[in-house]
């Protein structure tokens, strides 16, 4: 069974015969991977009869937690062959909320995804990469790898480990996080001022940081063509500094991602009036919703509430992964499964309520 | 009118997209107020440790300015009424208590020069040129260049303390309270308009993670808050905090208390019990009960009054507020006997909001952790004490007014490292002037002295 709908290579006319040709491809027993075919003797519906549009998948039980001790050979569809089955990677999430979770990235899919934002670098030509990103067991700093080689220049890189920083702040040693983010910096200093870097990759902490050292400004300012962020929030006021008083005339544009759907959504080129960034998934590949955190239904366009992510191709099939993170609601691009997201990042707290004991 | 509560910062007005909504009592939307992000407070902060200090007799003189157009002017559009009437809607401060405030304030602007000189180490000059350097003499210098103030939203009256450090040569962050921040407003823009280089006084309307970037990049700062705040910041020698007062009044045998009642029940209502200087508890040598009585009924005469009302003394909140409040009250009160506020303390007003009513409660000993627990009304603690005791039930005052006239207790108190502040006899706890310290000179903490001597040359 070979559907030509599955294959990325080909445009998709209709989204929801796309969604029902992958249904059958993962719960046929010839192409579906063990883990599926196992699981969905659990399942209360037969995935393939029953999931016939994008709503319907909010009939699947969240499973993302079962990744965390599953043998990734089980993840691996039986019916990737050739071209197809070539693996680019074991990536696992951050271990944020426990162990970490670990995802097959094949080849082909990781190459698409990667030229699903191809747009923004497309005039930038031959020029170096710095990455100040994780590497290891993560996906970023793979993609930054091959970012690199599509401008045929050399990736300079500073390696993270994000688990390390999470574990430090959790203990509350906040002081030594600080060290540790500033030798991060210290050591992207040395490339910035040695070597010859067009494209910048980083997380907003990172790049604020890189920020407060004037003589790194100058030197992005002088050499920089493009950043590109990712792995954290940033607010439209932070945007908005970053682009005009400290990068002028320099893109700035984000991805916003997850291991969890091996993959991300892009920053949308149009300007909106409160300054957020409007993230694209690239249905029906990767698609989102936004939901009420209790309720679990969809709040409406314009709403805040937590984003659930599906991963739907034929390398894998992730659907309706509660996300941590809180965002709003927008209108997808024309045709696209789910929304679109704007402002997504971690629950804002402003506990400015009085405080009942004391007078202050 | 519509309020805006922007960012003055090194370079002007800024207006962030991330906002909060100012809100009256009767819930009417007066204003909004910037919430900038830490990537704006760490660019401030940097650009203010660039800026050059202001010379100080140039610095004197703008804080008189300052003191002029804060009391009297123009500032964003509000006059000084209108500005003290935002203030009362908004925070539920009585406006007499406003106006109260702002006067202090205005006080302290203007006696600047000899505020320092007060609390300057007498073998120290305040400038090098000095003669006295010639021959050798200590000078007084800055121990930094920046500090931030995590202000609180009580009363304008907090801003009283502040501008001590301009004074100095400092130059000053102040993140304000998001309930009251028009009077932060005022004075940054009155000091900036009266000569203060805008990267010498910023103002950084901020959420408290932002806050905690001020006070981490600053060099010294100073943050109210309550238990919890004080307890974050207490292992930091750079940051001064301003917490609980749990200010006290102790009355022994030799005095009696009949003829004080009126400043016993004052320290407890004063600025409508809501400062730190307020008396959160009463010790009384002998029979506490007919203190508490009289204390009660002195304060069941106080009027419930909308904050506009010019006679008003007691604070009005939201009525949400004002029950979370008087719920507490009930939950820590547990065993003590109510004189006063043993139903409730919400009065509600037809014009919105409520009246948070006085409070008198009665503990059976010194002990009692009641006798600790400050609230942000007038609400009292009134418990025994006896001399066996000594100290121990008066430790962790801002202020303690003894009255006695036992010579051996008074220097015993004197000498206690927790009572900040000792007021003798007739004195309310509530009492203040400028040159008086409140908590210690804030040049206690800002400055050191530096041994010099030079040769003509």
């Amino acid at each position: 069974m070979c559907s030509a709908i599955l294959d990325i290579a080909n445009p998709i006319a209709d989204p929801d015969e796309y969604l029902r040709a992958l249904m059958e491809w993962h719960f046929s027993a010839e192409t579906g991977s063990p883990f599926w075919l196992r699981r969905a003797r659990t399942l209360d519906f037969d995935p393939i009869t029953d999931v016939r549009t994008f709503a319907d998948l909010a009939r699947f039980p969240n499973v993302i937690n079962e990744f965390r001790d599953i043998a990734v050979e089980d993840l691996i569809p039986r019916g990737l062959e050739g071209e197809d089955r070539v693996i680019a990677g074991i990536f696992e999430s951050g271990g944020t909320t426990g162990a970490p979770k670990r995802f097959v990235m094949f080849e082909r899919w990781m190459e698409f995804a990667l030229g699903w934002d191809e747009f923004h670098y497309a005039d930038l030509g031959t020029m170096n990469t710095l990455a100040i990103a994780p590497s290891g067991p993560h996906m970023f700093g793979e993609f930054a790898t091959r970012r690199a080689r599509r401008h045929n220049g050399v990736k300079f890189t500073v390696d993270i480990d994000p688990r390390w920083i999470k574990r430090l702040i959790a203990r509350g040693d906040t002081e030594e996080a600080d060290r540790y983010a500033e030798h991060l910096i210290d050591q992207a200093a040395d490339i910035l001022t040695t070597q010859s870097v067009g494209i910048l990759i980083t997380t907003p902490p990172l790049l604020e940081r890189l920020a407060r050292r004037g003589d790194l400004v100058e030197s992005v300012r002088k050499q920089v063509q493009f950043i590109c962020w990712s792995g954290a929030h940033m607010d439209a006021d932070s945007r908005d500094i970053f682009r005009r008083e400290i990068f002028p005339g320099i893109p700035l544009k984000g991805l916003y991602g997850s291991t969890t759907i091996l993959g991300m959504s892009r920053e949308r080129p149009e300007e909106r009036p409160d300054g957020l960034p409007v993230f694209d998934a690239p249905s029906p590949y990767i698609a989102f919703r936004v939901v009420h955190p209790d309720s679990g239904a969809d709040v409406e366009f314009g709403e805040r509430g937590q984003v659930v992510m599906n991963h739907l191709t034929r390398y894998a099939l992730l659907p309706n992964n509660l996300e941590r993170d809180l965002a709003n609601k927008v209108e997808p691009l024309p045709g696209a499964f789910g929304c679109a997201v704007a402002d997504v990042g971690p629950v804002k707290v402003f506990d400015d309520n009085s405080v009942i004991e004391g007078v202050y | 009118m519509f309020v805006h509560i922007d960012a003055l910062g090194p370079s002007g007005v800024y207006r962030s997209r991330e906002r909060k909504p100012l809100v009256s009592l009767a819930g009417t939307r007066v204003g909004e107020i910037s919430q900038v992000p830490p990537l704006y407070v760490r660019r401030t902060l940097a650009a203010m440790r660039d800026a050059p200090v202001l010379p100080g007799a140039e610095r004197s003189a703008a804080l008189d300015k300052a003191a002029d157009l804060f009391l009297h002017g123009e500032i964003g559009g509000l006059d000084p009424d209108g500005y003290a009437r935002l203030v009362s809607t908004a925070s539920g401060v009585p406006v007499g208590v406003v106006r109260q405030s702002i006067e202090w304030v205005t006080d302290v602007l203007r006696s600047q020069r000899s505020t320092l000189e007060l609390a300057m180490p007498r073998g120290a000059v305040r400038d090098w040129h000095d003669p006295r350097t010639l021959a050798g003499s200590a000078v007084w210098t800055r121990k930094g260049e920046l500090f931030a103030v995590h202000a609180a939203g009580n009363t304008p009256a907090v801003h009283g303390l502040w501008p001590e450090a301009l004074a100095m040569g400092y130059k000053v962050a102040v993140r304000p309270s998001t309930r009251e921040p028009f009077t932060a407003f005022r004075l940054v823009s009155a000091l900036r308009d009266s000569g203060f280089p805008p990267e010498t006084v910023t103002l950084l309307p901020t959420d408290y993670a932002a806050a905690d970037v001020m006070v981490a990049e600053a060099d010294f700062a100073i943050v109210y808050g309550g238990q919890d705040v004080v307890d974050k910041y207490s292992a930091s020698p750079r940051v001064l905090t301003q917490g609980p007062g749990r200010s006290k009044i102790l009355v022994t045998t030799d005095v009696d208390w009949r003829e004080h009642l009126d400043l016993l029940a004052g320290s407890v209502s004063h600025l409508g019990g809501t400062a730190c200087t307020c008396a959160t508890a009463i010790l009384v040598e002998g029979d506490p009960e007919p203190v508490a009585q009289a204390v009660a009924e002195k304060l069941r005469a106080v009027p419930s009054l909308p904050p506009s009302d010019p006679e008003a003394i007691l604070t009005v909140q939201p009525i949400e507020s004002a029950r979370a409040v008087d719920r507490y009250l009930h939950t820590v009160a547990a065993d003590a006997r109510a004189f006063l506020g043993g139903d409730t303390i919400v009065d509600e007003l037809s014009s919105g909001g409520a009246v948070l009513r006085p409070a008198v409660h009665l503990v059976d000993r010194s002990t009692a952790p009641q006798l600790n627990v400050e609230l942000p009304f007038p609400c009292v603690w009134v418990g025994p004490w006896r001399p066996e005791e000594g100290v121990a039930p008066l430790r962790d005052s801002l202020v303690l007014t003894a009255m006695t006239t036992r010579r051996d207790l008074i220097d015993e108190l004197l000498n206690e490292p927790s009572i900040t502040n000792l007021y003798l006899g007739d004195n309310a706890t509530t009492w203040l002037r400028p040159g008086v310290p409140h908590d210690g000179y804030l040049g206690e903490h800002l400055m050191r002295t530096k041994g010099m001597i030079r040769s003509e040359m």
